[in-house]
């Protein structure tokens, strides 16, 4: 039991770590390497299932023959490694931006669901590693050139946005929840892999080039609306 | 009886019947029937609500009527309830019912119907059954999606231990549905063609999150379930009660027994109401809730504590009076003052409940395992001294109320700690010594045992030592030692010393502990006796000493063993002659050494008694190690002198000596054992500890013997290990080894001279060519002085006929080189060559003449004879007996000699046997053995010499080689 919780507790307090190194909202890392690699270990921890879905499961009985294989991502709920690779920096960092803000919004909805006080605190932890590293993406966008563009970071306050309506079928609920969190951690996973294409080639492509807002900043808009065109509205591509 | 129940079920079946066919035949519609029924489903709880009204009635009429409500399930058929519902109706009233079915009404059709009757006596000519209304169908299948199947109930929640009714329905008519609770299939009925029904009984409580139950379909890639949340059974709330600390706030407490086990919204909730003022409050909290004190003084309250959740609801009930039920604050500012070596003052104060309370203060003091424990009457603040405390020492006081008028609970403890001042210390140190000679000085080790913190009575910060010479009274010197030493080393002469040692504190002096030194350490030889340990030390008792004694000490190390001793004693009063020795170092396996001073009344510590023992006896765990010796065919000598038996894990009572040998016999002085391992031995027991040698006899030689030597104690022996391996040797051997050793040795040493001295042993012994002039002979007759004797030259002789035989040209040797070159013999032969016979073989080697002979004749030979017998010739090992031997052949061979020729003037000095072999010695030489070397031939006076006898013998030559053999 001390072990389950060390190894829940563990990843959160280096992530924790991680954030404090990180400059709070309107001081951020200027260094783009430094920030970079900040991400990748943020992005590699948040991928660890044992911080969000190995309690979930758990908790609503879902460690079952028959249940477990269910409890795969939907296709369509996050956006794949190839579509995240596909896109341009900003755009990268924009989606994800995105898709954790309704990740928070989600997680908030699960915690009806999850009656002990450990997994509630697990949970509010990771939404506060995930405040954390959208604050960290924001800082990154900065660092991007064309970084007027950028959003304001996250709130602490969840928000108002509207999360998505959860089926009254407590069962299918369940297994939503569970869907989602396979499809968050496979997303962050995806997620660390771009941004360690990021440090490890600067240059190798132009899109991912830190450089290509100088004079590619009108096309990336561009082509920013064109994906907002191409896919219906909360489908991210994949 | 029996006739009266008959009469009366005839007389009601008949009423019945008349009724039935009142309305049959009448036919006419009940004007209060029901109608407008309407049917309301809810799911979730899996009930149907009815709604119906009666019209006709007149304004403000009530009438008490009776509804009957048929249930039919699947088809109106089959009719699963029936239920005559009875209540009074009022005009325009919209009726009510609910009714619950077990089995989901998603799960099948279900159809409901009504009629109504008049029960009331106001109209008793309507009381009969109205017309049925018609079907109403509930129908909820209709209303679910386009999913291939579903399952029902959704989220239905139950207690612990009930029987559940799960079903699901299916689109298409032929499924491959299968179901599982928890990863369980289960097993089910089929209701319908596309719906199956699955009964669980005594459902039990999983986990919070409530218990999953899905199915499956045979693609397995639709999944449906349910969750249903088992809820544990809410169980009454125990030891309800409230109390309040100010008389404004009431806090009612309960236990909520165990919980639900269910998510928080589904959990039960807990309210509180107050009859008689009729205020209700929904607490926040499982297991306490707050009241606020109405302002008006009500002192009587019953409240009813409720626990309710979706299944069930429990209450408990609580009348008291406020002033009863006051638990004070606990108090606060806890001060002390004036706080001394043995005194202090303790203050504190309490929260005032009203003007009119009085409080009942109860004060603790802890200090040094003693409680002090006070009453005190307070109204505001509190005061109590204490007195007769220790001195430096940590006390921990307490204090906490109550309402003296009602005492219901005390309040909280209120604590807070002190500590009184210093003062001197109040004992002496207990000090011993250890006194050494060295090189005529005394070195006098002082120790003192650290004071306890009762008798030092603060921080002990040093120690002073006066050393005062008794013998020279006006020198004395002062010596301070700094805390927390326990000794310090004296270098001291001979004289007699008092030594003064106090412990000082920051407050003052502790008395003088005194000790007398002197040169003699006072450890005169006394005998050590033996004790036995005890589980808690050594029990130890001594001789009462017949004169004036002031105390006793025994003294012993903590460590014996180790390099430093740890010198430990105990001091006792003079009336005390025995004592028990305790140590935490106390080990078992060690031998502990105690000795017992007595204390003179000038102070004077003198040795009484000795003893020795341990805590507890282990037995040995090593054997000595055993050296052989003295290995004979019959006997060895075992021995284990460096074996200590003072370091040995318990007293050593003596040795076990175990021999093994094939033949398994034991000698006296030993007896049979049996080993561990099945081993036969003799075992030879030794009773003497001291004794470390011990001779094994008995054995047979050319034997195999195995032995052990190991202590044995009281507590057992030595471990059996390895034995030693000795096999005896041969009986003879040694003895022969002792004869031939030597003779080899001798035989040697003679040979070896022998080598060294060869030339000088051939020279003595047997020359090649003797040498008369050095012929002990000649020698002999110089000392006679007689001139006539002298050495004959071969010149003067003159012989016949010399014939050289077998000379070897161009070869010039000696003639000592007999054995490696062929014998050269002269031979004299007779002139008369006709002489062809066999004749003696004579041969010439050297001679000695008689001088009378060679007087009478020239060259005249005495006719020889044989002198002596063989049987007078001696042992023929040796040369001059072998050369007697031939000798005496030689004669013979004269004998043979015819008569007439017995002028012959020669005589042949040459033995041979085979005499007639001379004309064959070209071709075969004569053999060594056969023609011998040259003799010593001596010429003899004839006074000397024996005349020649008749006949037997004839004098020819007489060897002398022994004086003594030869003359008479």
């Amino acid at each position: 039991m001390r072990a389950q919780l060390m190894r829940r507790t563990l990843p959160s307090l280096v992530l924790g770590l991680l954030f404090l190194s990180t400059p709070a909202m309107g001081s951020c890392l200027d260094k783009y390497q430094e920030l970079l690699a900040q991400l990748q270990k943020q992005a590699d921890i948040m991928q660890r299932t044992s911080l969000l879905l190995d309690p979930y499961i758990q908790s609503q009985g879902l460690d079952k023959d028959g249940l477990k294989e269910h409890c795969r991502e939907r296709p369509g709920a996050f956006p794949s490694r190839d579509a995240l690779q596909g896109l341009g920096r900003w755009e990268f960092l924009r989606t994800l931006d995105t898709t954790l803000g309704r990740v928070l919004h989600r997680l908030t909805a699960l915690q009806r669901d999850i009656p002990k006080a450990q997994d509630l605190e697990t949970l509010n932890r990771a939404k506060q590693n995930i405040r954390g590293f959208k604050n960290n993406i924001h800082c990154m966008a900065q660092l991007l050139p064309g970084s007027s563009e950028t959003t304001e970071p996250t709130p602490t306050d969840p928000g108002t946005s509207p999360s998505p309506t959860p089926t009254s079928d407590t069962f299918q609920r369940r297994l939503e929840g569970c869907r989602f969190l396979h499809g968050y951690h496979r997303f962050m996973h995806s997620v660390g892999q771009v941004f360690r294409e990021w440090g490890e080639s600067p240059s190798r492509s132009r899109r991912h080039s830190p450089h290509q807002g100088l004079w590619k900043g009108t096309r990336r808009m561009q082509l920013s609306r064109k994906n907002k065109r191409l896919l219906p509205r909360g489908q991210l591509p994949r | 009886m029996a006739l009266f129940s008959v009469f009366q079920t005839t007389f009601l079946l008949a009423l019945l019947s008349l009724r039935t066919y009142q309305s049959e035949v009448l036919s006419e519609p009940l004007p209060w029937a029901p109608e407008s029924l309407r049917v309301f489903i809810n799911s979730t709880h899996q009930c149907l609500h009815l709604q119906w009204s009666v019209h006709n009635l007149a304004h403000h009429q009530e009438l008490k009527m009776v509804f009957q409500i048929e249930i039919s399930r699947i088809k109106t058929s089959n009719v699963i309830w029936v239920e005559n519902y009875s209540t009074t109706v009022k005009w325009n009233q919209v009726l009510h019912w609910s009714w619950e079915s077990k089995l989901p009404l998603e799960c099948a059709k279900h159809f409901i119907r009504m009629r109504s009757a008049v029960d009331d006596a106001k109209t008793p000519e309507q009381s009969f059954w109205s017309n049925w209304s018609s079907w109403e169908e509930v129908h909820v299948q209709n209303s679910l999606g386009h999913d291939p199947f579903f399952v029902f109930p959704k989220d239905k929640l139950v207690e612990e231990g009930s029987n559940v009714t799960i079903c699901y329905v299916s689109r298409s008519q032929p499924n491959n549905i299968s179901c599982y609770l928890e990863g369980v299939r289960m097993q089910g009925e089929q209701l319908e063609p596309n719906v199956s029904v699955f009964n669980l009984n005594h459902v039990a409580f999983i986990r919070e999150t409530g218990t999953n139950i899905y199915c499956k379909g045979d693609q397995g890639d639709s999944i449906k379930g349910i969750v249903l949340f088992v809820s544990k059974v809410l169980e009454e709330p125990k030891d309800f009660s409230c109390e309040t600390q100010d008389l404004t706030t009431l806090n009612c407490t309960w236990d909520p027994r165990s919980d639900t086990g269910l998510l928080k919204q589904l959990s039960q909730s807990y309210t509180l109401f107050e009859s008689f003022s009729g205020k209700k409050t929904l607490c926040k909290h499982k297991s306490w809730c707050s009241w606020e004190v109405a302002p008006e003084s009500q002192e009587m309250y019953n409240f009813t504590l409720t626990a309710e959740n979706y299944l069930r609801k429990r209450s408990v009930h609580l009348l008291f009076n406020l002033t009863h039920r006051v638990h004070p604050m606990a108090p606060f500012s806890v001060l002390f003052t004036d706080v001394s070596a043995t005194n202090a003052t303790m203050t504190w104060k309490v929260h005032t409940t009203g003007n009119y309370y009085t409080l009942l203060c109860q004060v603790e003091l802890y200090g040094e395992g003693e409680v002090i424990q006070r009453n005190v009457s307070v109204e505001v603040d509190g005061k109590q001294l204490f007195g007769g405390l220790k001195p430096d020492t940590e006390y921990r006081a307490q204090v906490r109320c109550a309402n003296a008028n009602h005492f219901w609970k005390w309040s909280e403890w209120t604590r807070q700690n002190f500590t009184t001042a210093e003062a001197a210390p109040s004992e002496a140190p207990d000090v011993w010594r250890n006194v050494k000679s060295v090189q005529g000085h005394s070195v006098v080790t002082l120790f003192w045992k650290p004071l306890s913190k009762l008798q030092a009575n603060g921080k002990i910060l040093f120690y002073n030592i006066v050393i005062e010479n008794l013998d020279r009274s006006s020198i004395s010197k002062l010596l301070s030692i700094p805390a927390p030493a326990n000794g310090t080393e004296l270098n001291l002469d001979q004289c007699l010393y008092q030594i003064h040692v106090t412990a000082n504190n920051s407050v003052g002096t502790s008395p003088a502990s005194v000790i007398i030194v002197s040169g003699d350490p006072g450890n005169k030889e006394v005998e050590e006796e033996r004790v036995k340990g005890m589980e808690d030390g050594f029990s130890l008792s001594w001789k009462p000493q017949p004169g004036n004694v002031t105390g006793y000490i025994v003294e012993w190390c903590d460590h014996p063993r180790g390099p430093l001793c740890d010198l430990q004693w105990k001091s006792v009063g003079p009336t005390t002659t025995s004592t028990v020795v305790s140590s935490d170092a106390f080990r078992p396996g060690v031998q502990y050494n105690f000795r017992i001073y007595g204390i003179s009344t000038e102070r004077v510590p003198y040795l009484l008694e000795k003893k020795t023992g341990y805590s507890q006896e282990l037995a040995p765990s090593d054997n000595p190690q055993v050296v052989m010796s003295n290995l004979t065919s019959r006997s060895f000598t075992l021995s284990w002198k460096d074996y200590s038996i003072e370091s040995q894990p318990s007293f050593i009572q003596g040795y076990h000596v175990y021999l093994k040998s094939k033949a398994g016999q034991c000698h006296s002085g030993s007896e049979k054992a049996v080993l561990s391992d099945d081993a036969v031995c003799c075992k030879y027991r030794i009773d003497n500890p001291k004794q470390k040698t011990f001779v094994v006899e008995n054995l047979q030689p050319e034997s195999f013997y195995e032995f052990l030597v190991t202590p044995y104690t009281s507590v057992g022996e030595g471990p059996h290990g390895a034995f030693t391996k000795v096999t005896t040797p041969d009986e003879y051997s040694p003895i022969l080894i002792r004869i031939i050793l030597p003779m080899v040795f001798c035989i040697l040493l003679i040979m070896i001279i022998c080598y060294l001295k060869s030339q000088w042993m051939k020279e003595k012994c047997y020359p090649d060519i003797p040498d008369p002039y050095k012929s002990s002979v000649l020698s002999l007759i110089k000392s006679k002085e007689n001139p006539r004797l002298t050495i004959m030259s071969i010149k003067d002789c003159v012989p016949d006929s010399i014939e050289v035989l077998n000379k070897q040209e161009g070869t010039r040797k000696s003639l000592t080189e007999t054995e490696s070159s062929k014998a050269t013999y002269l031979y004299l032969l007779p002139t008369e060559k006709s002489y062809s016979g066999p004749g003696p073989c004579i041969c010439f080697e050297n001679f000695t003449y008689n001088q009378a002979a060679s007087d009478s004749a020239s060259c005249g030979h005495v006719p020889v004879a044989p002198v002596a017998p063989l049987s007078q010739l001696g042992l023929l090992t040796s040369p001059e007996n072998l050369l007697k031997a031939l000798e005496k052949n030689y004669m013979n061979s004269l004998g043979e000699i015819p008569a007439g020729e017995t002028n012959l003037n020669y005589v042949s000095q040459l033995a041979s046997a085979m005499s007639g072999d001379k004309f064959i010695l070209p071709t075969n030489p004569p053999e060594p053995a056969l023609c011998s070397e040259y003799k010593m031939q001596m010429a003899i006076p004839l006074g000397l010499a024996s005349p020649p006898s008749s006949g037997s013998s004839s004098l020819s030559s007489v060897t002398l080689l022994d004086e003594g053999e030869h003359y008479h």
